[in-house]
């Protein structure tokens, strides 16, 4: 169970957790004390309280300095913290007494007994501070010897109280996770803007100004580091922490741009559960490789997403020769159309369809239609 | 003569493209790298048409254009953007830019888009035409706005088809229109979003008590 403590895990946050055990170990320490004072006269070694009362004032000092440092929340010490608690208060039996005990006087370590458990609780989140309860709990119930409803009540509140602080802890720790990740999230976002405008103000005027009064392959090459540069500057990390189930196909598809293939769509993201934009990104990455394959080289691509309420809608259009209707039937019922067969099944995959049309001198169409209630794959 | 103003802050491009107008026949009247100052100069300058850089360092493209209508009325603003940030391009479009052009696009293309917006044509790219038709669409299902602008079944197909890089002769043949009417009704799709804008902004100065 001790081995199960995190200690690597405290951050900021648990800072003032410790404070407060340590505020509610002085109180409970006060409120011991005044029992002690009052019930005195009662016990069988009245004289031998005040050693131990000492002790646990000692313990207190020492504990609130020892878990104040992060470093010193070790094991040995969540151990020495319990062993030593319990210790305090089976010192009851000997120093109250037998009688005064069953005639329902307190323990020496009234309240102060329950300080450990909250301690573990702290650092071993629930299952720590259950361990630790039943742990006091039982010692507790021994050396009161009181087995009735009054007796039980004290153990299960501290029972209870330990569940309910490893569970708070747990939320905070989570709590506190996401704000870190958030906030790195933010310094990277800024940190991508920056560099964003910087590529802006000066590599993108170059490269445009390179594509406009050269020719031939430098220009070529130009403009498809330009488009490369300028699909990373315009679409910047724009998923954010917990929107994991939704991508914007958009960022998806813009990879694709270059000097041959432009891309046009919505300016709002178009979002989509993640495995259905993968797969609806790499139809469409098929549809831009068979346009590859088979127009000549020069031909342009030109893809069209669209959002419409009833689901989204992308074209990828080519400018190349087309294929006369004839010869498209004729490449089919010789099941030449694989890309084509592959791009369907993919769509069908998704519950969407798959259209081509071609027309000769109007290039090669490609439909990708899914509709909004489409199946997710999982 | 067709006088232009040119207005990017890269110095370099600007004085190409500056040097490219003039070779084509164009009276450059102004050039500068800032907008507040090309909303300054434009009174004076009169220029009928303005090439402007989206992305300038010290006002926005929107801020730009706004200025430059009001200083000069009845300027034809052509934009041109290097990263074509797609909201930039779409407010702006809405402000009222007149057409929108990447910089890497060719000098026979950047000529012909500076003679169309001359002529008073609007110049769409496929990419502003997506934009143009997302932003419509967005309208459509937006619910309290009763004023929303909707697009023709013809304007839809038209867009549609400038957006999936058709050319207008291209579109023209495929619908049987004439080039002119193609034209047309990509300028309608551009007016009814410019008109829809000053009716929201004007909506939004009376409830803010500013009229």
């Amino acid at each position: 169970m001790v081995g199960s403590m995190r200690q690597g895990r405290d951050t900021g946050f648990q800072a003032p957790l410790w404070r407060a055990i340590a505020v509610y170990r002085i109180a409970a320490l006060t409120y011991a004390t005044i029992l002690v004072v009052r019930n005195f006269t009662h016990y069988e070694r009245p004289m031998l309280a005040w050693p131990v009362l000492a002790i646990m004032a000692g313990w207190t000092v020492f504990t609130t300095y020892a878990y104040a440092n992060p470093a010193r929340r070790r094991p040995p010490l969540f151990v020495a913290d319990l062993l030593l608690t319990a210790a305090a208060l089976a010192a009851s039996v000997p120093i109250v007494g037998r009688v005064a005990l069953e005639d329902g006087k307190p323990t020496l370590a009234v309240a102060w007994h329950v300080a450990p458990v909250l301690a573990w609780a702290v650092a071993g989140g629930r299952r720590g501070g259950i361990a630790a309860a039943v742990v006091m709990g039982a010692t507790d119930l021994i050396v009161r010897a009181h087995y009735d409803q009054a007796g039980y009540t004290g153990s299960v509140l501290m029972l209870l109280a330990a569940i309910a602080v490893g569970y708070l802890v747990r939320m905070a720790e989570d709590a506190h996770n996401r704000l870190q990740r958030a906030v790195e999230l933010e310094a990277a976002t800024r940190e991508r803007e920056r560099l964003a405008r910087d590529i802006h103000d000066s590599v993108l005027q170059v490269l445009a100004l390179v594509q406009r009064r050269e020719s031939g392959e430098l220009a070529r090459l130009a403009g498809e580091t330009e488009a490369a540069l300028r699909h990373l500057v315009a679409r910047h990390a724009a998923e954010t922490v917990d929107d994991r189930s939704e991508v914007d196909l958009m960022t998806l598809l813009g990879p694709y741009a270059s000097a041959s293939v432009t891309i046009s769509g919505p300016a709002d993201p178009v979002r989509l559960p993640a495995p259905t934009a993968r797969e609806l990104a790499a139809a469409v990455g098929a549809a831009l490789d068979n346009v590859g394959q088979h127009c000549p080289s020069g031909t342009k691509a030109f893809l069209l997403i669209e959002e419409e309420p009833s689901g989204v809608l992308v074209t990828v259009r080519d400018d190349g020769p087309g294929i006369a209707p004839d010869r498209l039937d004729e490449a089919a019922a010789q099941g030449r159309l694989g890309v084509a067969q592959s791009i369907r099944g993919r769509l069908t995959d998704l519950g969407g369809t798959a259209s081509i049309t071609a027309a000769p001198g109007q290039g090669t169409e490609v439909e990708l239609r899914l509709g909004r209630a489409g199946p997710k794959l999982t | 003569m067709v006088r232009v103003m040119v207005v990017d802050d890269h110095p370099m491009w600007r004085e190409g493209v500056c040097r490219d107008l003039a070779a084509a026949g164009y009276e450059v009247v102004a050039a500068t790298g800032e907008g507040r100052q090309a909303v300054r100069i434009a009174a004076a300058a009169r220029p009928d048409v303005v090439i402007l850089d989206l992305q300038l360092p010290d006002v926005s493209g929107v801020e730009v254009i706004n200025g430059l209508r009001a200083e000069a009325p009845g300027v034809r603003i052509l934009m041109l953007s290097a990263s074509g940030e797609q909201q930039d391009v779409l407010d702006a479009v809405k402000a009222g830019a007149a057409g929108y052009l990447l910089k890497s696009a060719g000098l026979a293309e950047f000529l012909e888009a500076v003679s169309r917006t001359a002529a008073g044509d609007t110049v769409f790219t496929p990419g502003l035409a997506g934009l143009v038709l997302g932003e419509f669409r967005r309208l459509a299902v937006e619910p309290f706005d009763k004023t929303a602008p909707k697009l023709t079944e013809r304007e839809t197909e038209v867009l549609r088809l400038v957006a999936k890089g058709l050319s207008y002769r291209q579109i023209a043949e495929r619908l049987v229109l004439s080039h002119r009417t193609v034209q047309n009704h990509v300028q309608n799709t551009l007016g009814k979003l410019q008109l829809h804008n000053r009716v929201e902004l004007t909506r939004y100065a009376i409830e803010q008590g500013l009229d």
